[in-house]
């Protein structure tokens, strides 16, 4: 799938102007994918506290190793690269500090009471899955399933190739398919 | 994204449903424009900062060599003669007897993950410089090193 060619044409229009000195370029670039970073983060099991220092601790490393963004990927799938990056290191501390990253309010929007409870325990379970995951498994699983990445889009993100995001996505669905059975 | 979404198999599928209404609201109540300000206040503050260089004198340069040097000629001589036999190098770096403190200090920071290494292979500084070793401490000094070299 991956990101329209005008929305990556665009982006790459504002990284070259920020690098030559405009900032408000960097601002543009932030309100157009900073919440698809915070939904990245947030399925990742982050907690709902650090939620915000982590979408923006992300994009900061981002701006700052611009230079190197090398539009081999879209900006999109760059940031999420680096956003599993920061969210390795912040995991540590997570382990350390035992945090259980879920609410248990999570339910199926559109369904009744019952099936509400079921897909809130079917949801934690799955959060807890993802959790487990193996790390490129994980990105793999979200890149596609909620970011909707095609393979090679994800590929060229996460700097592997395109048969091995195949398999981790094939192996992500299938612990996690396990996981909540 | 629906798509994706179809891909996922039974029982797979609703929970993700809901885990990723659950990320999206979340996603939803982070600020964008505070975050987008927090950046650009960062970025302006630590983005062009060069990478942290610490000037030392070259006195200072030349001992961390020296430290490193020994250190490395230490370990290549516990290596090979294992824990039959523990090697003590009784040797301080004469350049080092004119440091201050900080410039001390600044050493060990070069030479940084070595000091440990010092620790298990040397005991600290004696005080004692090699212009201080007799001949005969000197030879078995080289012919510990050029051994562990052969």
């Amino acid at each position: 799938m991956g990101v329209p060619a005008q929305s990556v044409a665009a982006d790459g229009d504002l990284i070259a102007r920020y690098l030559a000195g405009e900032e408000p370029a960097a601002a543009e670039l932030v309100r157009r994918h900073a919440t698809a970073l915070a939904r990245f983060i947030a399925a990742h099991g982050a907690p709902e506290e650090e939620l915000e220092d982590l979408t923006q601790e992300t994009l900061f490393k981002a701006f700052r190793a611009l230079g190197t963004f090398r539009g081999g990927a879209s900006f999109r799938t760059w940031l999420l690269a680096i956003g599993g990056n920061v969210l390795k290191d912040r995991r540590r501390r997570w382990r350390r500090n035992q945090v259980v990253a879920l609410t248990p309010d999570i339910r199926d929007p559109s369904g009744d009471p019952g099936s509400q409870a079921e897909a809130g325990w079917a949801a934690e379970r799955l959060q807890e899955g993802v959790v487990k995951l193996a790390r490129l498994q994980r990105e793999v699983f979200l890149m596609r399933a909620q970011q909707g990445l095609g393979y090679d889009e994800i590929a060229a993100g996460l700097g592997i190739s395109e048969g091995a995001a195949r398999v981790h996505y094939h192996h992500a669905v299938k612990r996690l398919k396990a996981w909540i059975a | 994204m629906d798509r994706m979404n179809e891909e996922l198999p039974p029982g797979v599928g609703p929970a993700w449903k809901a885990l990723e209404a659950r990320a999206a609201e979340r996603a939803a109540r982070v600020d964008v424009e505070r975050v987008a300000a927090r950046v650009l206040e960062r970025l302006r503050r630590e983005g062009a900062e060069a990478p942290r260089f610490r000037w030392m004198a070259p006195a200072t340069l030349r001992a961390a060599a020296a430290v490193v040097v020994l250190v490395a000629g230490a370990a290549i001589v516990r290596l090979t003669l294992g824990s039959r036999e523990s090697v003590r190098l009784p040797v301080g770096i004469p350049a080092m007897d004119s440091l201050s403190s900080p410039q001390l200090e600044a050493v060990w920071e070069a030479t940084g993950e070595v000091s440990s290494v010092v620790d298990s292979v040397a005991p600290p500084s004696t005080g004692v410089s090699l212009d201080d070793l007799s001949e005969t401490q000197l030879e078995t000094l080289l012919a510990s090193l050029s051994g562990a070299e052969g």
